[in-house]
């Protein structure tokens, strides 16, 4: 019943967010007062009840209910209660359930918070956001319904993935997603704008606060999943580049440079169009995120449902969303008036170059994510773009941007003086210069010397630059203390929340730096009783006690006792735990952290003799990483509660209620035409780039839909040995007695070579079709790929054996001469014993009769 | 302090992380018996590890994957560094064997001429950009940028402090 209230409810909140999409946008459109203000009923409708569908699911998970099909999915009885409730956004109809829910949380806080904005303007924000929340319903009813039922109901559920039950990655989605969806209030208040015709100071007060609000909730959660690989994986890493991370970094850089950008709109009312094009971009990334996650277009480490179906539909979306706005932008942003002038010295020219390195780093990820799907789709050829090219491209991006973030604050708008401005930035130069000798010093001439050179030193040029721009703002060492403290008492919020933020950036860059250049290792199999020295410490490991039973596991858990000099330190207890729903092994990392650096030990694997792989590492830095990147989210936080962001823009409100949006007398229809008046915009071809830019990406992306449709794979890999002669190989016979196998045995007749083995399920469903071939005329070799010869034996026993000869690659040397990566994989040799074709993957009768049987025959003349 | 699983709920919470950078292979997949004896040569059968895609994984490299066709390819690459083969060739070895797509780091060629040239082009455009519109900041009419000496007089008579010393808000 409740499953059937919840989903009703989330049709109703479809047809009230149609009402919100329309109604108010033609009442902007007529300059109608009654039509305007159905925005705000409405926004609050809805967000009673989606929150009430949402409610529903949540109560489903929590009470266990197995007849519908979501908790079945993904929940289990003996899950703890808080992993019952996270579990609900660890699936992807739940996660999308939350991300409606946070989007019509956001109308909400709009319709009580948007009191002082002009009520065009808000009908036409209300208006945006209703669309998205339109389009976000219809997919969740349509393709991704969490209220389905099942029949029977099973006595209990799958349970969800241990990794995903840990209280580091169930809060990791909800601060995301207010992230992600956070950037469409400043996309709304952006179409809001074109629509209007007007971006002024006043509108950059409005969007600040809420873009503020998203970015700190995305940092906050991209720190948190951050974190939670670091401390889950068992490896210690942060960040490894992954589409999926890298989905989350796009926005971030983006919205990282409309934050700064929208300081020079609200400040000296220039960069208006950029502004505009960057709330748009911003949010746009977000939707790809949200695409490329789970439309299985990409393969990532942690892809979700991957469907196809709900590609489509989000692809549908974002195209409907960004390409629509990106033509509004192209027609509208023309006639935006340019503002207020500055030179590349200045305040706002320190902004622009944020603006710049962030946008370049940005577009350089994207293009990085999505290199492997263009080269594909341009038939360049399978490429594979890992974390060496990110870290190499990225990385001299951030030297520039660090270098200029201490001088920026120091200049002043308009016209600034550099001479003055490095005058002040005197000490942070000594220093960095210190750090960077004394850095090499220590470290020695090396690579990794340099990186740690250079990373310290920047950490300590932006740090103490940060704080020399604080102490000259408040007159520190130039007035009198008690001048200097009124003053610091006196700074407005904004001012210390950008000094917070910039500090957590230097405290962040030095937790990368220390972590890349002098993390220690220890790896080895370790015996009760025996000790390992790492960094300074010493860890004594005691041994292991098996069966511990946890709430749904049972672990084994190891036990070292960690030591400094003699001195004793703490207990530290990694495990491997056993997961009974669904059954599946989880390590879990023990950690002593000094706030400075990490002592990180897992339990690996168990080895001869009672030993365990046990894998430690000292990470030094880490815990200062984590910090940064709290103070950056702190920074945030501060500059939030500003007066000035709560007070508003009195000003145009006293203006916007004595006429009511002049500008605003064209309704929708007026986004389709270019606006009547004003001067004739120069370089208008210019706003059309992006629309052109995203025509050609949403055709690749259609194009690979379509193709995933045609159920093509984008894991194959072609193979680089066609047309080529096949490796040398001497392989010994898989039965006693028999020869055995050499390159020259191939030479003469046309051969197909089939890599199997009896432990591979797709060799089995391969294995009765085999026979054709034979049959056609051609040699059938197989090669048993890492196989145990008394299994293959008893496996050909039972299936019948269709080869010709039999090798067998005991250590599979030749599998990898081959190149081969997933069994079975079949190889056509010609007579001179040159490859000509590749099968990865089980062959179908109409691979054999279409490709390779005519292939032979050609071979075979 | 102990962490671990035990880790309470508003320190979850609380504790962040961050984005730039990145790791060369921590290398958590290696077994203790395939690490090599001599420090220089692991570090350097490392730094090549940390650069071969894993196929039969989603974007990990072979130091980071459990998966058994790893575990061979890190030895292989031990092997060959063993045999005197430079860093370039182990690659060329893989690179032969499984393609380029088996290199993290796609070498430069035609078919990759606009993933490294992107960001360059992406860079240039931006330059140009700024430069266009500081140029056509420079062309329009220019806005008193100074104070005029009426003008400071009465700002040091505001704040009562000497005027010529502007700068920051």
């Amino acid at each position: 019943m409740i499953a059937e209230i919840g989903h009703f409810a989330l049709i109703l909140a479809l047809l009230v967010a149609a009402v919100q999409l329309t109604v108010p946008l033609v009442g902007a459109g007529r300059g109608d007062p009654v039509l305007m203000s159905v925005d705000r009923p409405s926004a609050i409708a809805l967000f009673l009840l989606v929150s009430f569908s949402f409610g529903a699911l949540i109560w489903l998970h929590v009470t266990s209910d197995f007849s519908v099909l979501n908790v079945v999915e993904y929940s289990h009885t003996d899950k703890p209660l808080l992993y019952k409730i996270t579990g609900v956004w660890g699936s992807h109809e739940g996660s999308m359930m939350l991300w409606t829910f946070i989007l019509v949380l956001y109308g909400l806080a709009v319709s009580i918070f948007g009191g002082n904005l002009p009520p065009g303007l808000r009908a036409r924000v209300l208006s945006v956001q209703g669309m998205i929340a339109f389009a976000f319903l219809l997919f969740i009813l349509l393709t991704s319904n969490p209220f389905i039922r099942v029949d029977p109901a099973p006595l209990n559920g799958n349970g969800l993935n241990p990794l995903l039950q840990d209280p580091g990655l169930a809060f990791h989605p909800p601060f995301l997603y207010l992230g992600y969806v956070g950037f469409s209030m400043a996309f709304s208040f952006a179409i809001a704008a074109l629509l209007e015709g007007r971006v002024d100071a006043a509108w950059a007060r409005w969007v600040r606060p809420w873009t503020l609000v998203a970015w700190c909730a995305l940092t906050l959660g991209v720190a948190m999943g951050s974190w939670w690989s670091y401390y889950t994986l068992g490896w210690g890493g942060y960040w490894a580049w992954d589409p999926v991370e890298n989905a989350s970094f796009m926005p971030w850089l983006a919205g990282t440079a409309l934050l700064h950008s929208a300081i020079v709109v609200e400040k000296r009312d220039s960069m208006k169009s950029w502004t505009i094009f960057l709330a748009i971009i911003t949010f746009s990334l977000s939707l790809l995120g949200t695409f490329l996650v789970r439309s299985g277009i990409l393969t990532s480490v942690h892809s979700f449902a991957v469907d196809p179906r709900r590609g489509t539909f989000i692809l549908g979306l974002l195209i409907t969303v960004t390409g629509g706005s990106l033509v509004l932008y192209a027609l509208r942003a023309p006639a935006l008036k340019a503002g207020g002038l500055f030179t590349p010295i200045s305040r706002e020219g320190g902004l622009l170059f944020n603006n710049i390195v962030l946008s370049i780093a940005a577009a350089t990820v994207l293009l990085g994510t999505l290199y492997p799907l263009l080269a594909d789709a341009l038939n360049l050829g399978k490429v594979s773009v890992g974390p060496p090219y990110f870290n190499l491209v990225i990385t001299p991006l951030l030297v520039p941007l660090i270098l200029v973030m201490a001088i920026g604050p120091l200049l002043s708008w308009k016209r600034g003086n550099l001479a003055a401005a490095m005058a002040k930035l005197r000490f942070s130069l000594a220093v960095m210069v210190v750090t960077i000798v004394a850095t090499l010093w220590a470290t020695g001439l090396s690579s990794r010397g340099l990186l740690a050179a250079c990373g310290v030193g920047l950490a300590a040029w932006l740090f103490f630059g940060t704080l020399s721009e604080w102490t000259s703002r408040i007159g520190l060492f130039q007035r009198s203390w008690n001048d200097a403290f009124h003053r610091a008492l006196h700074l407005p919020r904004a001012a210390y929340g950008m000094t917070i933020s910039h500090l957590g950036l230097a405290v962040v860059l030095l937790g990368v730096t220390g972590s890349l250049a002098w993390r220690t290792e220890y790896l080895q199999v370790m015996h009760p009783g025996e000790s390992a020295q790492v960094a300074g410490y010493q860890l004594k490991f005691l041994g292991t006690e098996d069966g511990i039973q946890g709430p749904n596991y049972v672990s084994t858990r190891a036990t070292f006792i960690v030591t400094r000099e003699g001195r004793y330190i703490t207990d530290l207890q990694p495990e491997r735990r056993m997961f009974a729903n669904p059954p599946q092994p989880l390590s879990t990392v023990a950690i002593h952290t000094n706030l400075i650096s990490d002592l990180y030990v897992v339990l690996g694997d168990p080895a001869e003799k009672g030993g365990f792989v046990i894998h430690i590492y000292h990470n030094p830095l880490i815990p200062v990483l984590f910090l940064g990147a709290l103070l950056l989210v702190l920074g945030g936080v501060v500059s939030l509660t500003d007066r000035h962001h709560r007070v508003g823009a009195p000003l145009r409100r006293a203006l916007a209620r004595i006429q009511p949006q002049p500008a605003a007398a064209t309704a929708a229809a007026a986004a389709m035409a270019v606006l009547p008046t004003g001067p004739k915009p120069s370089r208008s071809w210019v706003y059309r780039v992006p629309v052109l830019a995203f025509v050609g990406l949403a055709g690749i992306f259609v194009y690979r839909l379509y193709l995933a449709e045609e159920g093509f794979t984008p894991d194959l890999i072609p193979s680089v040995l066609i047309n080529r002669a096949a490796p040398a190989f001497d392989l010994p016979p898989l039965f006693d007695g028999k020869p055995g196998l050499k390159t020259a045995d191939l030479r003469g007749k046309v051969t197909l070579v089939n890599f199997f083995a009896s432990w591979c399920a797709p060799c089995r469903e391969e294995h009765p079709v085999l026979s054709q071939i034979t049959k056609a005329g051609i040699i059938l070799v197989g090669i048993n790929y890492k196989d145990r010869p008394q299994d293959a034996t008893a496996w050909l026993t039972e299936l019948g054996n269709p080869y010709n000869l039999i090798a067998t690659d005991f250590k599979g040397s030749a599998g990898i001469d081959f190149g081969v990566y997933g069994v079975p994989e079949s190889y056509l040799i010609d007579k001179q014993g040159v490859i000509r074709f590749k099968q990865t993957g089980p062959l179908t009768p109409d691979d054999i009769k279409n490709k390779l049987i005519p292939l032979a025959e050609k071979l075979n003349k | 302090m102990k962490h671990g699983r035990s880790i309470p709920l508003a320190t979850a919470i609380l504790t962040l992380l961050l984005f730039v950078g990145g790791t060369a292979g921590p290398a958590w997949a290696i077994r203790p018996d395939e690490v090599l004896a001599n420090p220089v040569l692991e570090a350097r059968a490392r730094a090549i590890g940390s650069e071969l895609r894993c196929l039969v994984c989603q974007n990990e490299s072979i130091d980071d994957s459990d998966a058994d066709l790893a575990h061979d390819l890190r030895l292989l690459v031990r092997q060959r560094l063993l045999a005197g083969d430079s860093d370039e060739q182990v690659k060329q070895y893989m690179v032969s064997r499984y393609g380029t797509y088996v290199l993290l780091k796609p070498p430069f060629n035609l078919d990759t001429v606009f993933l490294w040239l992107g960001p360059l082009g992406f860079l240039v455009c931006a330059a140009g950009a700024a430069a266009v519109f500081y140029r056509r900041s420079a062309l329009l009419p220019q806005e008193a940028t100074q104070f005029s000496a009426d003008e400071k007089r009465r700002l040091a008579a505001l704040t009562g402090e000497d005027s010529t010393k502007t700068g920051g808000t």
